[in-house]
This record gives C-alpha cells, structure tokens and sequence, in this order.
C-alpha cells in the first residue's frame, strides 16, 4: 500500500464528511508512464510523466455528484469539496442514490492476480530504446521494398488505484502494463499507401512476444493489405480474426448492462434465460486470471468479484448490474461491467478451419460502423481476405457486413483454439456462416 | 411541421428571450465575473507563473540543443449535469491542471508534463523533454511578447460564474418537451455540459499566448416505443458559446429534433446494399468531409508520404466548383481558435481553390519541414499531450445548384442527413460511416427513411465524384463533437451544402 495515497483519499473522506456529506467514496489513481517511438533510425517521440487523478463521489440528502481533479494542493481540494457539496445539493433528489450495502464487499478472494511486474523496477531507458529499434528493425527488414514509413513504439507503466467508501470499503491495486508495436505503410498500386500495424499488450514483460515477432508481424499484416479490392456482394462463410472479435461483440455487450435495461435501450432486455445465440456462443467474465490485463479483485462499487458465466452456450444467463441500476430496476446487482472476458477456445486451427470452408472472408480489420444498442441492428466495415480450399487468395477492402445481433450470432458455427491474449477481452477467432458481406 | 433551418435559427435563437432563472452565486477564490475586463497574466496571478520561471524551464528544455521548445500551462474546468427518469440527479465536474513541456528538433519531439505548479516539478519534466537532443545547449529568448490576437468566441460572463440555478432548467425544460411532443416517448436522457479551459503558451523565440476557450452543448436523447418496438435519436446544439446563447428556442429546437429523429426511425428501413448515387445533406454530413478528405491534408502524414495527397500539390483534385477550407475564425463555432496551442494565431487556410489542392494544416514542425509559415493547425487535447497538425472548423463552401436540382439528378440512391461513427485509413484514403438518419432517392425523389447502414467509400475518389453542389450551405451547430486522431480529441466544426457523390458502397442488405 501506498501510504502517501492512502492518506491524500483518507483526508478526503474524512473532509468531506466532516464537511456534512452523508456518504462519500473517493479514490484515486496513479500512473508513472514512459512512451517512446522510432521513426527513420531516431527516436521520433520521448515522453514520460506521473499523473495523479483524485475522484470524489458525494451524497448529500440523496442528491449525488461526482467530482474528480488532478489540482491536488490541499487547500485547492478544500475548495474542490465544498464545491462538491454545494453542488449537490442543488440537484434534484435520487432515492437509489446510495453508497453499497457492505455486505457486497465481502468476500474479497484471496487469490495473486499476478498483475505486478517484479522486472518492472529494473526497466532502463536503455532497454526501452533497445526493444524499439529492434522492432522498427524487424519491421523494415520484413517489410522489403515497399515500405513507406515504419513507426515503432513502447508504453510502459506503473499504476496504483487506491478506492475508499464511508461505510467501511478500502481498496487497493498496484499493477503494470507493457505495450509495444509498429504501424508500417506501404506503396500500393497507384495512389493507394495502406498502413497496418501490429501490437501486444500485456501486465508482464515476459509474456510479451520479441520485439523481432511484433516488427515482422506488423510487415506481414501490412503486406497483406497490398492489392485490397472491393468483390460483389456475396453470401459467405465469414472468419472473424481474434483480436478483432470485441469490436464486434462490444455491441452486443452494450445492451447486457443495467443502465441500458433501465433506460429501456438494450435488445436483450427481456432475454433472460433465452437462446440468443448459437450452442457455439458462450461468454465467461472471469476477475481471476492470473496476469489477466482486466484482473482485479473488487469493482468500482467495492464489490468483491466472482467468475461469472454470462452467455452458456447460447443462452443468456445473467447482465452486468451495478448497486445504482440494480436498485433501480429492483434486481439483484451482480458488477457494473467485464473484468477479464473470454469466449472459451475451440479445438482446431484457424488453417484446419479454412480448409474446410472452401470459400469465404477472413476479416482482419473493421473500419466505421456501428451498432444500435436499442434494436440490435449493426453494420460495419471490413478489410481482410478472400480465401479458397484453405489459401488466402485475394486481399478484400471496401466492404461491408450488417445483422442484428439477435440473428448473428445463430450463424456462429465453430470457435477457433487461438485467444488473442494480449487484451483483457480474450477472444479466440470466430467462425459465422451465411453472411451477406456487400460490396459491388 | 415547417424545419427551422440552422441559419435562420441562430438568428431566432439570439433574439429569444432566455429561459434561465438569474441568481446569486459564491465564486471560488480567485475566479473573476467577467472575462472581458481580465488582463492577460492569469497563470502568473492563480499560479505564480512568471517570466523568469519560464525562462529557466525553457533554458532547461533546451540544454541539451534542439530547435525551440515551449511550455503549455493549462487550467480547465469542466461541468454536466445530467437528467435521467425526469430528474437532473446527477452532476459532474472536473479540474485540469498542469503544464507540457516540449523539446524539437527537426521532427523528433520530447516531451514531459506534470500537474504540480512548482519549479523543481516543472525543472524535471524540462529534462524529461531535453533527452531528445544531446549537443550543446541551445538558446532561448530572454523576455516573451504577447501575442496579439483576435477574440473569436467572447463571453458576457465566465462560464464557471454561471450559477447552476440557470442550467438546471435548461435541462428539465428540454425533458419535459420531449415527453410533450410525443405519447410514444417513454425515456429522456438530457443534459448540459459546459467547460472552460484556460492555456498559456510560452514559447523559447518569445512569444506567449493567453486564451480562454469556452465549450459548451445542450443536449436530449429519446428512446420511443412503438407496437412493441423501441427506436433512439439524439440531438445537442453548442459551441465555444456565452450561456446567454442557450435560450428556450435552443430549448425548443433540440427537443423537436431528438423526437422527429426517433419517430421517424419506426417507418426507416434498410436499404439494398451496392453501388449507388449518395446525396449528403447540408451541415451534419460535412462530417465526412472532415474524416475522408480533411485528415488526408493534414501535413504530418503528407510529410510522411503516409497520405494520397503528400505529391498533389497544386494539382486538380476535384472538379472546379469545389472549394475546400480549414477555418479557425468562425464565430463561436466549435473548430474555432484564437490561438492555437503552440502560440500560433486562429486564421483561414484554403486547402482545395477551384479544385486545385493549395494547402496542408500545417503545425510548426511540418511547417519547418515544408519551409512555410504554420497555417495555425498545431492543437494538442491537453498539457498531457503532443501538438499535431489538426482540423479547425472544415468546410465545402456552397455551389451554384438547388438541392432540389441535386436530388432530381438521382434515379435511385440515398439521401444522408446524419452520419455518425466514421473512420478513414488515410493512406489508402477508405473510410466507412454510419447512417443514422436519411432517405431513399427514387426517381429524383426522397422516398422511405432509412437508418442504421453504412457507407463506405474512397476520399480521395469521393472528392473527384463530387459532381453536384448546392448554395445551401449549413454548419453543424453541434457542440459535442470531437475528433480523434493519434488517441487525441479535440473539438472541431465542419459545413457543407447539399452535395452529390455520384457512386459509394451502400452497406444494406441484400435484396
């Protein structure tokens, strides 16, 4: 525990309540970061910094505000705390305005999340130069002739998030984060110059790939956008590459949450315990994965947190409810939103799927698009692949995927046994049959 | 019902009577009534920032050699209030405060920033920043001018001097419209949000530059039901504004739009995917005139040859009725900026003249690259972040056509009256947009609604397949928008009239 922060969000609770709040929850979050990027052989980008970000949420007389601050002098945050305050009362009543009963803060597990990095403290700046000329390196050797411009980077971190309540919640996370990668363009025919890129992220140096894989994935990745065409409007056996899958599944995600239900905007509202979704579909909120990017052990409420199966093959089983929406709709709160998500693997390769399917689209990027949380109905842009008899044949840009959520995923008819795992959204590659992928 | 157009209700909406309720407040220590009787030095009297501070931190910036630096203090105060289930429960409010610190040479940057006002905090970030060179110590101006500039969005009165009194009505009123206008309303989300960030930018050739940019919107969101099924719209009006804008006509106009917005959408129905004619309406659409066209001639990816445009200067890249420009000098609208953030005055770049690519947004590095004076364009979110070249407020101006004319010349395509969620691959140039409201074009006529469709496209092709352009030109009055770019948002504008694009991807469906 950090005492420094420990005693700044202490004094805060204590002010504020000393200052007539009824209830109050403050915290605050901290972060040491150093982000540096290559370009040409030199350093393109050098920054480093320590932010500071205090919160204060108040109830006052059942009236509720939120008030958060980087000015952290102490007599600034007087100020910032009758303000709060005066504020408040202003507001127009909410009787489901109210800190958590305590009895969800208990049960806090008891499990090593193995979200901090030891290694971290040994970091040098000569070693984050290093692993970024190194994958600017990579990136232009894999790269070859066609290459533009290569941009590599890294982004490390340390992170601190203290949280604490008036009826009794302390809470307290120290964790690390690594990134790296490299945006690479390339000359197309004529005027076209696509730029791709490839990237991991992780809360452990050694889980990461080598700067050597990252440079040579992003020229891949880069080169295989090399030629994209726009083909006739087909229906296809569509392959949703797994780093891709949340941007998709985020729409769906959108109607699971209490606030959405509430305010009458979620097509999965009366869902419950119904088949939404092929046997193939199934959605797991696991908190506890050890090194997992989302893992903590309580949420912003305080609430201790438990593995939870949202999506069982096909069926919906439960929402993501927060203390305030869960009153409000008078159900029991389960977490205000995912820690870590997973759609569990399959058991062949993304190869040994293709092969099968003959012909179809591997989409490995979208572009625009939307999805409406209220009726279900997307549309989204693709880049990707046409393949044929397993081999990708001919580079797919300009075009465009639209259901409803309700309908899609039925089509979903294999999961592939490769998780993205550099994102707390773990999701392995999709398999969805029978879409209309438009174009000409 | 007869649709105000937006010119016409800028003008209805000043001379209305404003619904807000005036009353007393406390100010914080320190915070003045009226912007217009403060003299520049806010970060020295609040702060303590003075020159001679100034000049050590940049001496420092600079030890190690490099072009120029400059600091950028920043102080913002950002408000909402919110309603939901009929009430304004909810309030929001945030304080900003630090200073950026930049080091360049030739076009690598280092950067450091911290939120504590002292000496040795800003010294440390300093030589955060001077890593990036590593010769002899350069030089850096032994005492600052201030900038002259223009005052683009005055206030009658600080935004943070606005009691909350006056803004709580404003959002019940809009609440309590939209329930009015419509049986089938049975959610509203409303809401104003307001902010006041205050910069100083202090640069090592001398200059610095105080501002004050306001920011503010009004806005209502309705869910509707009917026979069973439930539609969504939205809409805000706002700007770099005086509170004394927002009046009961703002009120009336916001929440009339989200309802005919949502309502429509029970009759909308998708349209047949495929290659077609797509009309883009006056004012929101221009959206796509900033994410597919604009960003391509930002000059940061011109001068990495990333962009289509990088070997297209004073070439033809459009027909010759088109005329393309970044303007940061329009009145209280959302893109516009007295000075930019590294001490650069608000001007008017023209980007496209008579279909002839004349310009790039330049920031002073690419400024520096290209050998021209920086048109202005170098913005940055925060003190937290770099300055890159950025689009002010984009606009197409009018054409000589009616958009009737325009709509006659299409046997079967869409009418685009609101885009949302766009997003271009600038070196390809391909972009993709959301239609969230707009019609079928059948036989030189608007037919059914239709909604929730994507279209996709080719900007620089787009910009070519420019073939018709109306004098009906409109800006978004939105005050919500922000664009993103290098996991940066900042607010800007964009216009346009009545405008036809003879051939786009119409993701719909298969018919």
């Amino acid at each position: 525990m950090n005492k420094e922060l420990y005693d700044l969000v202490a004094w805060t609770v204590k002010t504020a309540k000393s200052a007539g709040v009824a209830e109050c929850r403050a915290g605050v979050s901290s972060e040491r970061f150093v982000n540096i990027s290559y370009r040409d052989h030199k350093p393109e980008n050098i920054k480093e910094a320590t932010t500071k970000q205090l919160g204060l949420e108040v109830f006052v007389n059942s009236r509720y505000s939120v008030q958060t601050t980087s000015d952290l002098r102490k007599n600034a945050l007087k100020d910032f705390i009758s303000n709060a305050i005066a504020t408040t009362k202003l507001l127009a009543e909410d009787p489901f305005r109210t800190l958590p009963d305590p009895k969800y803060y208990k049960g806090r597990a008891k499990v090593d999340l193995g979200v901090l990095d030891p290694a971290y403290k040994k970091l040098t700046p000569e070693d984050r130069h290093n692993l970024v000329k190194a994958i600017e390196d990579a990136a232009l050797a894999a790269g070859g002739k066609k290459v533009i411009s290569v941009t590599a980077m890294e982004y490390d971190s340390y992170d601190e998030l203290l949280l604490m309540t008036s009826n009794g919640f302390e809470g307290y996370q120290e964790s690390t984060f690594y990134q790296a990668g490299a945006q690479m363009t390339v000359q197309d025919e004529g005027d076209r110059r696509p730029m791709g890129f490839d990237y991991a992220a992780s809360v452990m140096k050694n889980a990461m790939p080598s700067p050597e894989e990252i440079g040579a994935s992003a020229a891949k990745r880069t080169l295989s956008l090399l030629g994209g065409k726009k083909l006739k409007t087909e229906t296809l056996p569509v392959i949703i590459e797994n780093r891709n899958v949340s941007r998709l599944l985020g729409g769906f995600l959108a109607a699971m949450y209490g606030s959405s239900i509430q305010q009458k905007r979620s097509f999965l509202a009366d869902k419950k315990g119904k088949k939404i979704g092929s046997k193939h579909f199934t959605i797991i909120d696991d908190p506890f994965i050890k090194g997992g990017m989302g893992s903590r052990l309580f949420d912003m409420d305080g609430f201790a947190l438990k593995k939870r199966v949202m999506v069982d093959a096909g069926v919906l089983k439960e929402f993501f409810v927060d203390w305030y929406y869960g009153r409000k709709l008078g159900w029991e709160p389960t977490t205000g939103g995912p820690a870590n998500l997973i759609i569990p693997p399959g058991k062949r390769s993304l190869k040994e799927i293709m092969k099968d399917l003959g012909r179809g689209i591997l989409i490995t990027g979208f572009i625009g698009g939307n999805s409406n949380s209220t009726t279900g109905d997307a549309s989204i842009g693709i880049t990707g692949e046409l393949f044929e008899n397993g081999e990708l044949v001919q580079a797919v840009a300009e075009m465009n995927i639209a259901d409803n959520h309700l309908k899609f995923w039925n089509k979903l008819v294999e999961v592939a046994n490769d998780p993205f795992l550099y994102s707390s959204w773990r999701m392995p590659s999709l398999v969805f049959t029978d879409v209309v992928v438009s174009g000409l | 019902m007869k649709k105000i157009s937006r010119r016409s209700f800028i003008k209805t909406a000043a001379s209305a009577a404003a619904v807000s309720i005036a009353a007393p407040v406390v100010l914080p220590r320190g915070w003045y009534a009226l912007a217009g009787a403060e003299k520049p030095g806010y970060f020295e009297r609040e702060f303590g920032i003075s020159d001679s501070l100034c000049q050590k931190v940049l001496a420092k910036a600079l030890s190690k050699g490099g072009d120029f630096a400059d600091l950028y203090f920043e102080h913002t105060i950002t408000n909402s209030l919110s309603l939901e289930d009929g009430k304004v429960n909810r309030a929001y409010s945030d304080v900003s405060l630090g200073v950026g610190i930049r080091t360049v040479k030739g076009d690598q940057v280092g950067y450091g920033f911290t939120q504590e006002m002292t000496q040795e905090s800003m010294m440390n970030a300093a030589s955060t920043a001077a890593t990036i060179a590593s010769g002899k110590a350069g030089k850096s101006a032994g005492k600052f001018t201030w900038l002259k500039m223009k005052n683009y969005y005055p206030l009658k009165k600080l935004l943070t001097s606005v009691p909350l009194e006056s803004k709580l009505p404003l959002v019940q009123t809009a609440n309590d419209k939209c329930f009015a206008l419509s049986p089938q309303v049975v959610k509203v989300n409303a809401g104003f949000y307001d902010q006041q960030k205050r910069i100083l930018v202090v640069t090592s050739d001398g200059t610095k530059a105080e501002d004050l940019q306001p920011r503010n919107y009004l806005y209502a969101s309705v869910t509707a039901e009917k026979d069973g099924r439930r539609e969504r719209a939205g809409w805000n009006i706002g700007g770099r504004r005086d509170f004394s804008f927002y009046t009961q006509a703002v009120v009336d106009e916001i929440s009339k739009m989200a309802v005919d917005r949502t309502l429509i959408l029970f009759d909308a129905v998708q349209p047949p995917a495929g290659e077609m004619p797509v009309v883009l309406g006056p004012g929101v659409s221009a959206v796509l005139l900033h994410e597919a066209i604009g960003h391509g001639m930002e000059a940061d990816f011109n001068r990495k040859k990333l962009s289509t445009y990088s070997t297209m200067i004073g070439k033809q890249v459009a027909e010759p009725f088109v005329n393309i420009i970044d303007d940061g000098t329009m009145p209280n609208y959302l893109g516009s900026i007295n000075v930019d953030d590294e001490g650069t005055p608000g001007q008017r770049t023209v980007l496209v003249d008579k279909g002839i690519l004349t310009s790039y947004m330049y920031d002073k590095i690419s400024a520096r690259h290209y050998k021209v004076k920086s048109s202005g364009n170098g913005r940055r979110q925060s003190y937290q972040h770099y300055v890159q070249p950025r689009m002010r407020n984009t606009i197409m101006l009018a054409g000589p056509a009616t958009p009737k004319d325009v709509i006659q010349n299409v046997k079967k395509g869409i009418y685009v009256q609101d885009v949302s969620n766009g997003q271009v691959k600038i070196g390809e140039g391909d972009f993709a947009f959301y239609v969230s409201q707009g019609k079928m074009v059948e036989d030189g006529k608007l037919t059914a609604p239709i909604k929730d469709v994507n279209i996709m496209g080719n900007g620089p092709k787009m910009l070519k397949n420019i073939t018709m352009l109306a004098n009906d030109f409109e800006m978004n009055e939105g005050g919500s928008g922000a664009c993103g770019k290098g996991g940066q948002a900042v607010p800007c504008g964009f216009g346009q009239p009545t405008c036809l694009v003879k051939s786009m991807t119409v993701g719909g469906v298969k018919r």
